[in-house]
């Protein structure tokens, strides 16, 4: 199960079939960023396509010559314009490629457009979600709710993102939903609709339990998406945001032109891919390394004496100019990432943060975040962050004084739109909105043991001490021992699923985050586990796109309410 | 249990003096330091810890599990595709077969009309009167013209006809339509498109010089005027073409377009092609290259060192032709300075110039090199010494071990039998070994050893292999080869050993 790979074949299958000669890739604005997860131009221009362009941009300049890949969502203003491209083609041939099921009216649509027959193929392939990672997988839908409910076109939005997803990796899946969310029964149905109905495309040969599909609620764990993160590639989102693989840096001042935005991807950039999860301190060391050795390399270059030298440096050219290229581009990214960190004190911001996820100590951790809402170094965005934290996990403790935390927040200047985030945080994600103990509050004995050996051993780092919610859900998955009354089987076929399924993809309505995905590549690598786990969402949050969509559900749900 | 987490929960208490050491591994040491005099207390101690620990770990494998998650947290890989297997590609459904019944069934219709369209052109265009009142009559004598009278509104623009807005017949379907709705069909374009397609060069060549003196004849029958403003704005063209109507022009054209883009093919085309081959041709060798390359350094003489090079030769020349073709297209009508290849023609000539930099880049830049002549043969050299020693070194292992057979069955006569034979084999062997060098013909065919036959059949079916190009073949073959060399050098030098003993 490899969401990267799974795309990937798809276009490359795409460029096989059209035979050799001059490409065109003819896309639309979302299936742009599906192939650019996958695919560098570089590479993509040795399977010979040369030249991209949007359907949506009304170029008309004909180059009969070339051949036309055409790999679209199937959308009615897709087939619209393709249509149109048809009745006056610009290119000599056409391969057609729908990224979902496409309704048999619109390919008669075009097929009656086609008055001049230059379509040789025209076919599903089924990458229609961007590919995060191996086993990441996100829709780029930044806000999903709309109050407590769902909009239509988002609802359909997910169930072809999902199905997509199954058929790219051929699974046939039972499905599971966290009960207490409407949404995620509502998306579960919609899409166990879509299987049946297309039960043919669905009939894989499955070895081993069948898959599982898990659909969950962001609204059960709220705090993840809230705190600073500490490894590499979370820190960026978080601090920097990623987005389709990209960080701007223009905001950096002195930033040289070409690294005013950066692409981080782990299919291309070889030292990301080797340290995307490796936290804050290791990646400086191997930073350090990494400069250290391109120093070698560039002075033994200054003593170019003898031809031999030069060819030998000639030789070493490609690995070189890569190298030069990936140190100086890490090299920003992390030192902008050291300089926030200390501009904004948020080690000690991360420390509070890390205790209010994992600890309870009131009267402790209420002194920490006035102290820390008092400190000018701390940003408005962190101080408020903290109230929040502070406020999901007291919500009902009988010393809550989350009003008191709020009037300091006034005092220290911070934008209404953040104060008023704390109450609408509790009320998207409070204790009614969740069915999981997320704090741990009614501990059964199991659970205190565990925390005592977690005492015992020490805890190893302050900063990387939470572990999301999705973690227990998914160990306790791997034990066949996740209540049936908190995440229903869908229908009546919960005796025929086996409750210990092998291949489990999981998709979180309000977006997943990079510490999820963290933790999901370290149970697809616990073999002991005996689960492989995708991990998909609405989006890939960071707290400030995760307070956006906070916001705007709860903005909606006000007006529903009226 | 439960207590005693409790009670751990507030400290690591020792029992006896009831200090606060925060770790149990403190309070451990600490107790086994300070008390060490009571030893049933620490035994109960330790057990407690023991007892507890197993407790739980067997009442919740989750802990076990956990303590793996986090143990294997700090090495934690990134983006490492080994970790995942190979994957089929996903579910794919074509359309393609609905698409093309949809098509050619909508098509048809397509057909029918256009080839009526052709035929009637065909018959307005034979012997079509200069004369304007007999060309009418030609015209609607091909075409039956619709009763002007039936018609009330222009059918394309919907407008009503009027004094300024006259009523108007398509030459080619004999409907009605107003001046704006219709369009100009030029003769000599008619002329083209009723050609057969094998005539179509010539054709437009020879309708390219007859068209001038005939406009000219066309602009002296009306007034000078007239002519100037017909070149000016083209109004007047509209009586030396045919008048069509939207429809039937769409139709032909699109037909005209089908046929000129299927003729055509652009001299981008023909540099490009051609860069693809080289392409193609590198790729094939690149991979027998590298190969034949790190066997030589190595020293080994299975491949011949002037064959790599003959290939380096190659690949060097590949090299320069995709650089300089590549560099040719992206210049290709640059010189045409009134009209240089602009937006995406010129984009498309620099990302195939783009391509080819980048694959030569990746593919040839970074290619080891081969070693001079001297240099092959000193590693060669080095390569046999090194080989012999490793033999000799297995050899006297084996030594200890015969040394003892032996030692039980001694038969002299069959001794003397081997001996006379290793005389002769042993010259052979040092010619074989260098056969890379050596000529063909002075190679001995007809040994007495099976071994030394079959070795040099081998190496006559390598040539052959690789003659024929079938790398494949070559590979095992050679492979098969590497192993016989081998085993026999061994058994020679056993042989010599023994004799030597």
């Amino acid at each position: 199960m490899n969401c990267i790979l799974a795309v990937k074949m798809y276009i490359t299958k795409m460029t096989d079939e059209s035979g050799p000669g001059m490409k065109v890739l003819l896309m639309d604005k979302e299936t742009t960023s599906i192939v650019s997860m996958v695919f560098g131009q570089s590479e993509i221009q040795q399977r010979e396509v040369y030249l991209f362009e949007r359907i949506d941009a009304g170029n008309t300049e004909p180059m009969k010559h070339l051949k036309c890949i055409a790999f679209l969502r199937p959308s009615k203003e897709n087939i619209h314009s393709l249509a149109m491209e048809l009745r006056r083609p610009r290119y000599g041939s056409y391969y057609i490629y729908f990224s979902n099921i496409t309704p048999k009216a619109d390919i008669k649509t075009l097929a009656e457009a086609d008055e001049q027959e230059v379509v040789r193929e025209i076919q599903e392939f089924y990458g229609d979600y961007l590919a995060m990672g191996p086993h990441l997988f996100s829709l780029g839908i930044p806000i999903s709710y709309q109050g407590n409910g769902w909009d239509h076109d988002i609802l359909s939005r997910c169930v072809q993102g999902v199905t997509s997803v199954l058929l790219s990796l051929q699974k046939n899946p039972f499905i599971r939903y966290q009960n207490n969310s409407k949404m995620a029964k509502r998306l579960a149905e919609t899409i166990r609709q879509v299987l049946s109905k297309e039960s043919e495309l669905f009939e894989f040969r499955q070895i081993g339990p069948p898959p599982l599909l898990l659909i969950l609620d962001r609204r059960d764990d709220p705090v993840t998406p809230l705190l600073n993160q500490w490894t590499y590639q979370a820190m960026v989102h978080e601090l920097l945001t990623i987005n389709n693989n990209r960080v701007s840096l223009g905001h950096v001042q002195g930033i040289s032109k070409e690294l005013k935005e950066v692409v981080l991807s782990a299919e291309q950039d070889e030292f990301y891919a080797n340290n995307l999860y490796l936290n804050f301190g290791e990646i400086g060391q191997t930073i350090k390394d990494l400069m250290d050795e391109f120093q070698k390399r560039s002075k033994s270059n200054r003593k170019l004496e003898s031809i031999q030298d030069m060819k030998n440096f000639v030789e070493a050219y490609p690995q070189f100019k890569k190298m030069s290229g990936t140190v100086s581009k890490h090299v920003v990214v992390v030192g902008e990432l050291a300089s926030l960190m200390e501009r904004h004190n948020l080690l000690e911001v991360s420390e509070t943060e890390q205790e209010l996820a994992c600890q309870e100590a009131h009267s402790q951790h209420f002194q920490h975040v006035r102290r820390l809402i008092a400190n000018e170094k701390v940003r408005h965005e962190d101080a408020a962050k903290l109230v929040m934290l502070y406020a999901l996990r007291y919500e009902n403790h009988s010393n809550n004084d989350t009003s008191g935390l709020i009037e300091l927040l006034k005092k220290k200047g911070v934008s209404d739109r953040l104060v008023k985030m704390v109450r609408t945080v509790v009320e998207y994600g409070g204790a009614h909105a969740r069915q999981s103990d997320l704090f741990g509050h009614q501990e059964a004995v199991v659970q205190i043991t565990k925390r005592f050996f977690k005492d015992l051993r020490g805890v190893e780092n302050v900063y990387t001490q939470h572990k999301p919610l999705l973690v227990e859900t998914l160990e306790d998955l791997s034990k066949g021992r996740v209540k049936e009354s908190l995440f229903p089987f869908l229908g009546n076929n919960s005796n025929v699923a086996t409750k210990r399924p092998q291949d489990v993809i999981v998709f979180i309505i309000g977006g997943a985050t990079y510490e999820e995905a963290l933790s999901v590549q370290q149970i697809n690598q616990t073999s002991s586990l005996g689960i492989r786990v995708i991990l998909g969402g609405t989006t890939i949050h960071n707290s400030t796109t995760f307070l956006n969509e906070v916001d705007a559900a709860s903005a909606r749900s006000r007006i529903q309410n009226l | 249990m439960a207590e005693g987490g409790g009670s751990v929960l507030e400290g690591f208490l020792c029992p006896v003096c009831k200090a606060d050491f925060g770790t149990a591994v403190k309070l451990l040491s600490h107790f086994e330091k300070e008390h060490n005099e009571d030893k049933d207390v620490l035994q109960a101690f330790k057990d407690l810890f023991g007892k507890a620990k197993k407790k739980i770990l067997k009442s919740d494998g989750v802990y076990g599990n956990e303590g793996e998650i986090q143990a294997s947290s700090r090495k934690v890989m990134g983006y490492s595709p080994s970790l995942y297997e190979p994957q089929p590609i996903g579910a794919v459904r074509s359309h393609s077969q609905q698409f093309s019944a949809v098509r050619s069934q909508h098509l048809e219709h397509y057909t029918v009309e256009t080839n009526k369209l052709l035929i009637r052109l065909d018959k307005i265009l034979k012997d079509l009167p200069s004369d304007p009142l007999k060309r009418k009559a030609h015209e609607q004598e091909v075409v039956p013209w619709v009763d002007e009278k039936m018609v009330r509104l222009c059918p394309s623009c919907s407008r009503s006809f009027h004094l300024t807005r006259r009523k108007h017949h398509c030459r080619l379907c004999g409907f009605v339509m107003c001046n704006d709705c219709s369009y100009s069909l030029a003769l000599d374009t008619a002329r083209k498109m009723t050609s057969p397609i094998s005539q179509v060069e010539p054709q437009t060549e020879l309708q390219g010089s007859s068209l001038p003196s005939q406009k000219l004849k066309r602009s002296n029958s009306n007034s000078s005027l007239n002519s100037v403003l017909s070149l000016v704005e083209g109004v007047h063209q509209i009586d030396t073409g045919l008048r069509v109507c939207k429809e039937c022009l769409h139709l032909l054209e699109s037909r005209e377009a089908l046929r000129e883009s299927r003729a055509a093919r652009p001299i981008l085309i023909q540099f490009y092609e051609r860069l693809r081959t080289y392409m193609q041709d590198a790729n094939q060798f690149l991979p027998t290259y590298i190969k034949m390359c790190n066997s030589i350094s190595c020293g080994e003489s299975t491949y011949q060192l002037k064959e790599a090079q003959a290939l380096w030769a190659k690949l060097l020349r590949l090299a320069e032709n995709i650089d300089s073709l590549s560099k040719k297209i992206l210049v290709l009508g640059s010189a045409d300075t009134e009209n240089p290849p602009r937006g995406r023609a010129l984009q498309l000539q620099q990302q195939i110039r783009a391509a080819a930099t980048a694959f030569l880049r990746n593919e040839m830049l970074g290619l080891p090199t081969l070693p001079t002549e001297a240099k092959y043969l000193e590693m060669q050299e080095q390569r046999r010494q090194e080989l012999k020693a490793r033999i000799q070194q297995e050899q006297l292992e084996a030594q200890a071990s015969l040394q003892l057979q032996k030692q039980k069955v001694r038969e002299k006569g069959r001794d003397k039998q081997t001996f006379d034979r290793n005389h002769v084999n042993v010259h052979q062997d040092t010619v074989l070994l260098d056969s890379g060098w050596t000529p063909e013909k002075a190679r001995l065919f007809n040994s007495d050893d099976p071994m030394v036959q079959q070795m040099n059949n081998l190496k006559h079916y390598i040539k052959e292999a690789k003659l024929a190009q079938r790398v494949d073949e070559v590979e095992a073959l050679e492979r098969n080869l590497e192993e016989l060399q081998e085993e026999y050098w061994r058994q020679q030098e056993q042989k010599r050993q023994e004799t030597a003993s």
